[in-house]
């Protein structure tokens, strides 16, 4: 509990609310309930004093602030509304940008599982919530202790013993129906995620697969699942109800015993002189407004209860890219790390086949690897044993089964993610120390999923390179086999991509990131999965112009690494790894494969089948 | 949009007996409110105006303490069984509305409402918690305490009720004029609002692509100034939004000011009562406190009313007549398509189709991916009637039957169908893949399909419980357990959806080896396929052509 109360504070301190806004929305709120509070205290005077039948005119001042009361009330509570969701919309600006630097300055593999899991999908909706605990937490609670501290002061004026019992309800409906109603809330929501999680999956289960259900045999079953679990999430409701009906009644009672509490005090003190009968009205008929403040606090202590699992989510976000347990090249030179830079004896020559071309682009260029095991942090790595070059000028083509660690490849040598063994060097640096633009300008990976922006052609290409012109970006995307694309396009480069490019086919999203990863100035190239979703006589050409000798933007040679699955444009390959069982199992020239290789050779034979069984029809 | 739909009542039967319960209350809790009001105003009048003791006043103030708990318990109650009837009533429609869904077919589900029942079935129906829970008791409070209230003050004082009637229809008009002059401001704010937000969530969906290009320091300016846009687009929709708000605590709280006003000065001149004077003056704000709550919950309870309505929606489309031919024997069998037609957003797919599958042989369906090689599968199961052509039964030496007209309880068993996406129910997987089978056939069978090996790495073995949807499988292992099904069942129809997708070369060879036994054991096998391998099996290869919607 006392965890989760820092959650809540945590989370809260990285919207960095501006104290004095807060303050004014406070205020505003206090003014505005305290007009009513003041209109039922000036009422009750003004008609206790009228049946003793004054001068009107003694009444004047009254019946002006009954209605000054009666405007201010409205007008107050307006401005409060706005400034209350004006200082939670700000924090929640500032929470965004806190999210987004630290998400971008912090570990990569923590951005990739967001990418990855349903994570992205709340992150809109749980800063929402964060911020709806400003509104309707934190300022009403605020309010209500202002208000409650000023009606309880200038009710002690009048009659010390009524503003005692005041206070005491006051502290039942502000104090102990919130904690009983935030009580009820956990019990239900404790029990209720479960069940809840499982209505939705059975839903989920029985619509996604109708058909074959239906076909089976099997809906019965699955809605005989789902009325399970809303039965079972009715109990959970049920477990929370008690402390919630609880506390929304003790909000009514503590209104009523407050106002009782006043007559039972202020009637002997009527009769013993000590209190004007027109106050025993001010002191009994106020206690019925003075409540509406703590009325709100039950609803808000559920509100806020039910944000603390958004807040977790966002600080577990945070927590989980803290860049604290990588180190970074911008903190300390690479010299200073632990593992002491390995010297290689042979540094651009391949290790198994000696008929490799071997490009001389200077010592230690490109990516060295030796030993290098591959995995997600905190999992046993997927592919163990990598000894790879790669220097500008040559292409090395990754194959295998679906599963066997390919992706993961790709990342680590990117320096994304951290090797989990063996030594992993990018022109003589580790990876994963650099700064990322400094990484960046030596390598780029372009993962299956990367992201296509809600922005134009043009703009999405420029996300390689600020600077690429229409020109360079028409060239890049004719390269990538889409000059019939571009030119059906209404408005050419400046036309707009839905977001997450909803409005572009698997394939031409395959190679509109090809495209801009052919824009990229790093001399070395890592793609995965290029031509998928494409015919494949596209697919191979696609490849092999990819494989074969491709240049920099500005001229200068390139190393290609592509994981693809069609073999048959690989001949363009200086070398080709087959990836299976979490290792290398074998590497050679796409001929020494397909002749050395059983399955290699049976797949290349089938995709020429394919293309055989295509032509013929 | 109606407050109050009686199709819910007709739908959630949780809702009624609630309903019921909550008029009940609201009945109870006008005669509280009035109860309490008299007897505040008798107490204070007698004690500040006669002077009168304490002990005089006890019984007066006992029954006010009472009357102050019976509305809290009243309170209590209510909102006691309020959430337990909204969850209930939300299982209840959510239930139906999966059930009619389902019955309704695939077809259906895939024609854009898919998407959008999925979403009530899994959160949307929830938005009716509120609605229930809060907006209901107060709108029952507004038919019972409101009218009470105004009665009692006619009863006290009839100037003060006039005052409090020609402020009431004041409300409605303000705010159905307020309404319609922000419709269109708000809507506009909301379109930006939700284009802005999407943005900042665009580029922290990017975020993993802008670090692979070193690129990601910049647009930390752009979240910034995006969120600083939202502001301002969401502020300038509040500013009118909460223009109701603000009208209706305007029009109460300034009417209750002048009925206290007026007490005053009637009460100078003697022609009221303190006693009187002080009943009304409480009374007032009660008859303006359920409205305000109506108000107030209207907005929280929109999307519950919208939901509901989405869900009668769904529960009112008719269900397609389900055939009652008893079906024929399918070993002896052939289903005919002839110029089969199925209109889609994405053209006519498939266009013309004619497809024969006789028993005993292998069909393999071809054709490029959204071409409607599954929908012609559904058209063959009955799930989706054609849009042109037929489609039917035909036994030699019988007329032929349409596949719609067959009773799907007679059919439908004898059907063997693998999905593109094997559908595994929770379950040991002995009973998964063949209730009733013998050890020796699991054996073989899993043999043949390789899920042998699958098998021999579970804790459990056969017994090993999946959960649901195979959790706890890899997708090529829950393709394994599929086709082990398929060959074990009895069915004479066999379909295989793209029986290869997930599959590697050497599980390709597996499923290359069922079809062989399935054909061996003279099945009709109707093949989706793409590989090459899986086509040169087939006895028959049908190419599904689509016409476009871009080429029509």
């Amino acid at each position: 509990m006392t965890r989760e109360r820092g959650t809540l504070r945590r989370a809260v301190r990285l919207l960095g609310l501006d104290t004095r806004r807060v303050l004014l929305a406070v205020l505003t709120g206090t003014l505005a309930l305290g007009c009513a509070v003041a209109l039922a205290a000036v009422s009750a005077w003004l008609i206790a004093r009228a049946s003793q039948m004054p001068p009107v005119l003694q009444l004047s001042i009254a019946t002006v602030a009954v209605r000054t009361f009666g405007i201010g009330r409205g007008v107050l509570r307006y401005v409060d509304r706005l400034v209350s969701h004006d200082v939670a919309l700000r924090g929640m600006t500032n929470l965004r940008t806190t999210l987004y630097t630290r998400l971008a300055a912090g570990r990569s593999e923590a951005t990739l599982r967001v990418r990855r899991g349903d994570l992205l999908a709340r992150v809109g909706a749980d800063v929402d919530a964060v911020g709806d605990v400003v509104v309707r937490g934190l300022l009403p609670a605020g309010v209500a202790l202002l208000l409650g501290i000023g009606t309880v002061t200038a009710m002690a004026f009048f009659w010390p013993p009524a503003a005692v019992a005041l206070a005491a309800c006051l502290v039942l409906a502000g104090v102990v129906a919130p904690l009983l109603a935030a009580r009820g809330a956990r019990a239900s929501e404790r029990r209720a995620v479960t069940a809840r999680a499982d209505a939705s999956a059975a839903a989920l289960a029985a619509l996604d697969d109708a058909g074959p259900l239906l076909v089976a045999g099997g809906v019965g079953r699955r809605v005989a699942e789902l009325r399970d679990a809303d039965r079972r999430l009715a109990r959970a409701v049920d477990a929370g109800a008690a402390s919630s009906a609880v506390a929304a009644g003790l909000g009514i009672l503590a209104t009523g015993l407050a106002a009782t509490a006043a007559l039972v005090t202020g009637i002997p003190a009527v009769v013993s002189g000590a209190l004007a009968p027109v106050e025993l009205a001010v002191i009994v008929l106020t206690p019925l407004a003075a409540f509406e403040a703590t009325g709100m606090l039950p609803a808000a202590a559920v509100s806020v209860q039910r944000s603390r699992a958004a807040a977790a989510r966002i600080l577990a976000l945070l927590d989980s890219a803290a860049p604290d347990a990588e180190p970074r090249g911008t903190a300390e030179p690479p010299a200073a790390t632990s593992r002491p830079p390995v010297q290689f004896p042979e540094l651009s020559v391949a290790i198994h086949d000696p008929n490799v071309r071997k490009v001389n682009v200077g010592e230690g260029a490109g990516i060295v690897a030796r030993g290098l095991d591959c995995g997600w942090p905190g999992l046993p790595p997927v592919l163990r044993g990598v000894d790879l070059d790669v220097a500008p000028g040559r292409s090395v083509a990754i194959v295998g089964p679906s599963g066997a660690g390919k992706t993961t490849l790709l990342l680590t040598l990117a320096g994304l993610l951290p090797r989990a063994g063996g030594t992993l060097l990018v022109d003589g640096d580790e990876p994963t120390v650099l700064d990322p633009a400094e990484r960046a300008a030596r390598v780029v990976v372009t993962a299956e999923d990367a992201h296509v922006f809600g922005t134009t052609v043009l703009e999405n290409l420029r996300v390689a390179r600020g600077d690429v012109t229409p020109d360079e970006a028409t060239a890049a995307l004719t390269a990538a086999g889409l000059q019939d694309w571009l030119a059906a396009l209404p408005d050419g480069l400046d036309t707009m991509l839905g977001p997450d490019a909803r409005t572009v086919s698997g394939g031409e999203r395959r190679r509109l990131l090809l495209a801009r990863a052919l824009l990229a100035p790093a001399p070395l190239l890592l793609v995965d999965e290029p031509a998928e979703h494409l015919d494949p006589a596209t697919a191979d050409a696609l490849v092999t112009s990819l494989l074969a000798g491709p240049r920099t933007p500005a001229g200068g040679p390139r190393g290609v690494v592509v994981v693809t699955h069609r073999l048959t444009p690989l001949a363009a390959a200086d070398e080709v790894l087959w990836v299976e069982s979490g290792r290398i199992a074998a590497r050679g020239t796409h001929a020494e494969l397909s002749a050395g290789l059983l399955d290699y050779g049976e797949a290349v034979r089938r995709e020429r089948v394919t293309a055989d069984h295509r032509e013929r029809a | 949009m109606k407050p109050l739909d009686p199709r819910l009542l007709r739908y959630a039967r949780s809702a009624r007996g609630y309903l019921a319960l909550t008029v009940g209350l609201g009945i109870v809790t006008a005669a509280l409110v009035v109860a309490q009001a008299l007897l505040l105003a008798h107490a204070l009048a007698r004690a500040a105006h006669d002077g009168a003791t304490l002990a005089s006043l006890r019984p007066a103030i006992g029954w006010l303490a009472a009357v102050v708990v019976a509305r809290a318990s009243v309170v209590a109650v209510q909102e006691r069984f309020a959430h337990r009837a909204a969850t209930r009533a939300v299982g209840e429609l959510r239930a139906g509305v999966v059930e009619h869904a389902v019955a309704l077919g695939p077809r259906w589900l895939a024609t854009g409402r898919g998407p959008e029942v999925v979403t009530l079935a899994t959160r949307g129906l929830d938005a009716l918690e509120p609605y229930f829970v809060r907006y209901l008791p107060q709108l029952v409070l507004s038919a019972t305490v409101t009218p009470a209230t105004i009665l009692v003050v006619l009863g006290l004082d009839w100037v003060s009720a006039a005052i409090v009637v020609g402020t009431l229809p004041l409300i409605p008009i303000f705010m159905v004029l307020i309404g319609r002059m922000t419709e269109g401001r708000s809507e506009r704010g909301l379109h930006a609002m939700s284009r802005l937000g999407s943005q900042v969530l665009d580029l922290l969906a990017g975020l993993p692509t802008l670090r692979a290009f070193g690129r990601q320091a910049g647009p930390a300016v752009r979240v910034r100034a995006l969120g600083d846009a939202h502001r301002r687009a969401t502020m300038g929709t509040l500013r009118v939004a909460f223009l109701s708000g603000m009208v209706l605590e305007l029009l109460t709280t300034l009417s209750v000011a002048l009925v206290a006003v007026s007490i005053g000065l009637r009460l100078v001149g003697g022609g009221l009562t303190l006693e009187t004077g002080l009943a009304v003056l409480v009374l007032a704000p009660e008859v303006y406190w359920p409205l305000r709550q109506v108000g107030a919950q209207f907005h929280a309870s929109t999307d519950g009313v919208a939901a509901a309505e989405a869900a009668f929606a769904v529960l009112e489309a008719p269900v397609p007549a389900v055939g009652t031919v008893p079906c024929p024997d399918l070993r002896r069998a052939t289903l005919a398509l002839t110029g089969v037609t199925v209109r889609s957003s994405g053209g006519r797919t498939p266009s013309a189709l004619d497809l024969t599958v006789a028993p005993g042989t292998v069909t393999a369906l071809v054709g490029p991916s959204g071409a409607g090689k599954t929908t012609t599968v559904e058209v063959l199961l009955g799930l989706l009637r054609p849009d042109e052509g037929t489609a039917s039964l035909v036994v030699p030496g019988a007329a032929p039957v349409a596949l719609a007209d067959l009773d799907p309880a007679t059919y439908w068993p004898q059907v063997a169908w693998l999905p593109q996406r094997p559908v595994l129910e929770p379950g040991s997987l002995r009973a998964l893949v063949g209730p009733g089978a013998s050890d020796e056939a699991l054996a073989s069978a899993a043999a043949l399909t390789g899920l042998d090996a699958v098998v021999a790495g579970l804790p459990a073995g056969w017994d090993t419980v999946l959960g649901a949807g195979g959790a706890g499988l890899s997708v090529g292992q829950r393709q394994r357990v599929a086709l082990t099904r398929a060959l074990l069942s009895p069915a004479p129809f066999v379909v295989l959806d793209e029986p290869t997708a997930h599959l590697d070369a050497a599980g390709e060879r597996v499923v290359l080896a069922t079809v062989a036994a399935m054909r061996a054991a003279d099945r009709t096998v109707l093949l989706v396929a793409h590989r090459p391998s899986l086509v040169a099996t087939a006895d028959s290869v049908v190419t599904v052509t689509p016409v476009e919607a871009a080429a029509r």
